[in-house]
C-alpha cells in the first residue's frame, strides 16, 4: 500500500473502496469482541465459512468478524446484511439452517430472532429490540460495521476524514477552540474537560510532548474501553492523531492492560495499517506533520491506571502515583508534558470535528455533553454495553434497555463508578445520568460500570468487597491509603463475621474522612466511597449486622443457618448426595436432618433442592427451630 | 599474594602405576579420554562376566577397574549434565536477547521485556532476571521491585495449565466466592498456588469483561459462564 500523500488521495482511496462494495450484496456478520468469543463465536464462525463454500455462495456472499455489539447476553450475535436480520444466541449447529433458509431462499429462522418478553413478538432487526432501540450509539455503532482488522472498512464510513480536515482545513488552534466549544469531558472518570487539558499541555514549556490514550481499564465490571478499542481502533488513533496535532507532540502511547489481548492485537494491527497507508509517521498525509504512536502494556496493577502512575510505567519503573503538585499536563513522562486521555474520550474527537461543537452540544444535559457508553452488568436481564446520551435516567436505562432485573427479584442498589464509586439505592433510580449529579449522590461517573444488585446482595458485603480489592491494589506508598484501607476491612470484615461492636460505623466514616482529605492519589481519596454511600443508604443493615447479628440478604455466611423445612422435605436425597461435608442425613422416605455442627454453610443445598420443593431455606437472625426427630416420615404432597 | 595452586581433585580409587601405565599407552594410541577407555573396560567387564570368565584372578584385577572406570563414568556425566545446563543456559538467554534487541535495549522498555519473558516462560527465572539487569544496566532491586509488584509476574514456575476465577463486581454478585469455593475444593490449591505436579496454577483476576457469563472460570483460555461442580471436576480431568 503506497502512503497516501494528501487528503484527496485519501478520499480517491475511499472511493474505489466504496465502488468495489455493493450495499446491496448479502454480507453475514459475527460479533467476533471477547464477550461473544467466550460464549463460541469463533466456532460459529468457521462453520459459516465452510457452510458459504459447501453450498457454493463464495461469490453471493460476503463474511465479516466485526467488533462487540453490545448485546453480549446474547450472544454469539449474527447480522446478516443488507436486511439487518439479527440472530442471537447461534451455535455452530444452527449456522446450515441460517445459510439454506435466510441466505438462500431469504426467509427468516424464527427461534433465533429476539422475542419481546410482554407482547411475545419475534424481532427480526437490531433497531426493533428495546436494548438497542433505547440506545444513541454514536461512537460505539460502527462497530458491528467494521471488521477492526480491516483499516479499509474504517475508511469506507468515512473513517480519517476528520484528520483530513484538522489538518488540511482547521490551524491547531481551530481544532482545539471546537473541542472546548463541545465541553467535551474526560470519560476516564473524573470529567475533567478535554479542551483544557489540551491547551495547558499545548501552553507548557518543554518538548518534546506526549499524549497517551489510557486503556488501563482496571474497574472490575467495566469493559467498554476494551471493545471499543478490539471493535474500532483506529477511531480511537483518529482522535489521538488530531489530539497531537493539536497539542503539538510526536510521540504518542497507547497504555492498554495485557489481560486484554484482543485488544493489544488489534490496535498494534491498526496502527501498522495507519502507519502504511502514511496516517502515521513521517508527513502525515502530506501536510508536514509527524506523529508515532507506540504500544505499552500494563502487567496487572489497578494503580497503575491513575495518570501519574501509568507514565512512570511508561518510563519502565514501578507504576506508583506521585503527588501532583504539579500536573502531569505540564509534567508527566520524564518531566515532559504529557496529555492522557481515556480511550472512549479520544473516540469522541473525529464525531466533534466531523459534525461540530453544535451538533456534540444537542446531545446530553447542561453540563455533561455528549454520551457515555456504560457496561451494564451484574442481576440485569441483559448484560451488555450499552451507550446512552448523557442525562438519561438510571430507570431507563436498567429496565428500558437493560430488562430490569431477572427472576422477579427486587432492585436494590446499582453501583457505579467502579471501586472509586458508590451505592445508589432505589430513591434515586429517576436521577439522570452525568457527571454532576452522580457526584452530588456521593457516587461518580468513573469509567463507566453499572453493575445492578438485587435483594440477594448484602450491601455490608459489597462494601468489605471493594475495600478488599482496594487494600489488595494500594500500592502502600502512603500512610492513609495503605493503613487506613487496612483497620476500615478489618472493621468491615467484623461486621460481617457478626462480631461487629456498637460505634464501628461511627468509626468507618472517621477514618473515611482521613483518608479523603489526607491520600496522594484519586485510588486513596476516593477509595472511602463504597463504604459511605453504603452506609448513607442502607444504615439499616450494617445496624442490623452489628446489633441482631443478621444479614438481611442472607450472604454473610457466619450470620446464617441453612435450615431444611420438614414439612416441605420430600426426601430426594438429592441435597444429601450432592452436600461435600455429609452434614445431611436422613434416608428414603424420612426428613432430611442439617447437622449444624458439620455444616460448613457452603450453600450447596440450598442451590440443589429442587424448586418444585423449595424446602432449603436461610435462616439469619431467627433462633433455629428445633430438629425434627431423626426418622420422621415425610408429608406426601397430593 | 601467591596463590598456591590447588592440588588436582582424587577421583575414585587410585590405579596401580602398571594399570596406570597400560592405560596411558592405551589414550595415546586410541587418542581417547581416560574415562572413556575405562567405560570401554566396563563394556568388556560386563562381556566377561556375561561369557562366564570370572575368575578370581582376572576378577580381581578387574574389579579395581570396574571401580574406578564407574567413578569416572559418574564425573563425565557430572560434567556433561553441567554443560548441557549452561547450554541451555545460553540458549535460554538468547531468547532473553532476542526480546531485549526486540526494545533496542531501551530502559524504558523494562516492563514490557519482562511482559515478554513471563509469556515465553510462564515465570521469570532468575539467570533471565540477571541477564535483563546486566543488559539494560538496570539495578537488581528495581527489576525486583517490579517483579513482585505487578500481578502478570511470577518469580516461581507456574503450572502447565492456569485456571482463572473472575472476582470482578459482576461476577461477585453473581455468585463467584461460591464458584472459587468449588475450584478450590476440587483442585485443592488456594488462589495464587501452584500444585506439587506442577499441572495447575489457580488465579483470581478483577475483570474478564466477559460479564453476561458471570461467574466466570477460565481454564487455559477458554470460557465456562457459571459451571457446575460436575462441569469443573470434567474440565479438570481434561487436562494432562
Amino acid at each position: 500500500m503506497a502512503r497516501l500523500g494528501s487528503p484527496a488521495a485519501l478520499e480517491k482511496l475511499r472511493k474505489k473502496i466504496l465502488s468495489q462494495r455493493d450495499p446491496n450484496r448479502l454480507c453475514v456478520t459475527i460479533c467476533s469482541g471477547t464477550g461473544c468469543q467466550a460464549l463460541g463465536s469463533e466456532e460459529v464462525a468457521d462453520a459459516f465459512v465452510r457452510e458459504i463454500k459447501h453450498k457454493g455462495l463464495e461469490n453471493k456472499v460476503d463474511f465479516r468478524r466485526t467488533g462487540c455489539h453490545g448485546f453480549c447476553e446474547r450472544g454469539p450475535l449474527v447480522v446478516i446484511f443488507p436486511q439487518q436480520i439479527c440472530y442471537l444466541g447461534v451455535n455452530a449447529q444452527d449456522v446450515s439452517e441460517i445459510v439454506s433458509q435466510t441466505l438462500i431462499e431469504n426467509k427468516l429462522v424464527e427461534r433465533l430472532l429476539y422475542r419481546d418478553v410482554e407482547t411475545g413478538q419475534h424481532m427480526a432487526h437490531e433497531d426493533e429490540i428495546p436494548f438497542y432501540r433505547n440506545q444513541k450509539r454514536i461512537i460505539f455503532g460502527n462497530n458491528r460495521l467494521i471488521d477492526p482488522k480491516e483499516i479499509d472498512d474504517y475508511i469506507a464510513l468515512g473513517g480519517y476524514s476528520a484528520l483530513a480536515k484538522s489538518l488540511f482545513e482547521m490551524t491547531p488552534e481551530q481544532v482545539l477552540s471546537e473541542i472546548k466549544e463541545a465541553n467535551l469531558r474526560g470519560r476516564g472518570g473524573g470529567g475533567f474537560p478535554a479542551g483544557i487539558k489540551w491547551e495547558t499541555t499545548r501552553n507548557a514549556q518543554g518538548e518534546p510532548k506526549y499524549v497517551i490514550v489510557n486503556a488501563d481499564e482496571g474497574d472490575p465490571g467495566a469493559y467498554m474501553d476494551r471493545s471499543l478499542l478490539e471493535g474500532n481502533p483506529h477511531s480511537v488513533l483518529e482522535g489521538l492523531i488530531i489530539g497531537a496535532y493539536v497539542i503539538g507532540s510526536t510521540q504518542g502511547f497507547v497504555y492498554v492492560r495485557q489481560e486484554y489481548p484482543l485488544a493489544v492485537q488489534n490496535i498494534t494491527m491498526a496502527i501498522e495499517q495507519a502507519r502504511e497507508h502514511g496516517l502515521l509517521g513521517k508527513n502525515i498525509l502530506g501536510l508536514g506533520f509527524d506523529f508515532d504512536v507506540e504500544i505499552h502494556c500494563g502487567a496487572g496493577a489497578f494503580v497503575s491506571g491513575e495518570s501519574s502512575a501509568l507514565m512512570t510505567a511508561i518510563e519502565g519503573r514501578v507504576g506508583e502515583p506521585r503527588p501532583k503538585y504539579i500536573r502531569t499536563a505540564v509534567s508527566g513522562i520524564e518531566e515532559k508534558p504529557t496529555n492522557l486521555n481515556n480511550v472512549e474520550t479520544w473516540a469522541n474527537v473525529p464525531l466533534i470535528i466531523n459534525n461540530g461543537a453544535d451538533w456534540y452540544k444537542s446531545i446530553g444535559t447542561e453540563g455533561s455533553k455528549g454520551t457515555k457508553i456504560f457496561s451494564l452488568v451484574g442481576k440485569v436481564s441483559n448484560t451488555g454495553l450499552v451507550e446512552v446520551p448523557m442525562g438519561m435516567t438510571l430507570r431507563e436505562v436498567i429496565y428500558d434497555i437493560g430488562g430490569g432485573v431477572p427472576k422477579g427479584k427486587k432492585f436494590k442498589a446499582v453501583q457505579t463508578g467502579g471501586p472509586s464509586g458508590g451505592c445508589i439505592p432505589e430513591s434515586f433510580l429517576d436521577l439522570p445520568v452525568d457527571f454532576d449529579e452522580l457526584a452530588e449522590v456521593g457516587s461518580m461517573m468513573g469509567s463507566g460500570g453499572m453493575i445492578v444488585m438485587d435483594e440477594d446482595t448484602c450491601m455490608v458485603d459489597i462494601a468489605r468487597y471493594f475495600t478488599d480489592f482496594l487494600c489488595q491494589e494500594s500500592c502502600g506508598k502512603c500512610v492513609p491509603c495503605r493503613e487506613g484501607l487496612r483497620q476500615m476491612l478489618k472493621i468491615l470484615n467484623n461486621i460481617c463475621s457478626g462480631v461487629g461492636k456498637e460505634g464501628d460505623i461511627e468509626l468507618l466514616e472517621e477514618l473515611s474522612e482521613v483518608m479523603r482529605d489526607a491520600a496522594l492519589c484519586a485510588l486513596g481519596t476516593t477509595a472511602p466511597n463504597p463504604v459511605l454511600s453504603t452506609i448513607k443508604y442502607f444504615r439499616d443493615e450494617y445496624e442490623a449486622h452489628i446489633k441482631e447479628k443478621r444479614c438481611p440478604a442472607g450472604v454473610c455466611r457466619e450470620l446464617i443457618t441453612y435450615y431444611i423445612l420438614p414439612d416441605k422435605c420430600q426426601a430426594c436425597l438429592i441435597c444429601a448426595r450432592e452436600c461435600p461435608v455429609g452434614a445431611i442425613t436422613g434416608g428414603k422416605g424420612f426428613v432430611h436432618v442439617i447437622d449444624q455442627e458439620k455444616c460448613t454453610k457452603c450453600g450447596t443445598c440450598f442451590e440443589v433442592c429442587p424448586s418444585r420443593f423449595d424446602a432449603v431455606v436461610k435462616l439469619s437472625g431467627e433462633s433455629l427451630p428445633p430438629p425434627v426427630p431423626g426418622g420422621t416420615k415425610v408429608a406426601r404432597r397430593r | 599474594m601467591r596463590r598456591e595452586r590447588s592440588k588436582p581433585k582424587f577421583v575414585g580409587m587410585r590405579l596401580s602405576e602398571e594399570q596406570n601405565r597400560v592405560l596411558s599407552q592405551l589414550q595415546e594410541n586410541s587418542s581417547r579420554s581416560k574415562s572413556e577407555i575405562l567405560l570401554r573396560g566396563l563394556e568388556l567387564l560386563s562381556e566377561y562376566y556375561s561369557l562366564g570368565l570370572d575368575q578370581l584372578p582376572l576378577n580381581l584385577e578387574l574389579r579395581s577397574l570396574e571401580s574406578e572406570a564407574i567413578r569416572h563414568a559418574e564425573a563425565l556425566r557430572q560434567i556433561r549434565k553441567k554443560e548441557e545446563a549452561i547450554a541451555q543456559m545460553v540458549q535460554e538467554l538468547g531468547e532473553v536477547d532476542k526480546i531485549i534487541d526486540k526494545y533496542q535495549g531501551r530502559k524504558s522498555a523494562l516492563i514490557q521485556i519482562l511482559l515478554d519473558i513471563q509469556a515465553q516462560n510462564h515465570w521469570l527465572p532468575k539467570s533471565a532476571l540477571m541477564w535483563v539487569a546486566e543488559r539494560l544496566g538496570v539495578p537488581w532491586s528495581q527489576i525486583y521491585h517490579i517483579a513482585t509488584f505487578y500481578k502478570a509476574f511470577s518469580l516461581i514456575p507456574r503450572g502447565r495449565h492456569t485456571v482463572q476465577v473472575c472476582s470482578g463486581t459482576a461476577c461477585q454478585v453473581r455468585g463467584a466466592p461460591r464458584l472459587l469455593e468449588k475450584v478450590v475444593d476440587i483442585l485443592n490449591i488456594k488462589p495464587g498456588e501452584t500444585d506439587k505436579d506442577q499441572r495447575f496454577t489457580l488465579n483470581t483476576v478483577n475483570c474478564l469483561g466477559c460479564c453476561a457469563l458471570g461467574p466466570v472460570m477460565v481454564v487455559d483460555g477458554s470460557y465456562y459462564g457459571n459451571p457446575s461442580t460436575e462441569q469443573i471436576k470434567q474440565t479438570v480431568a481434561r487436562c494432562e
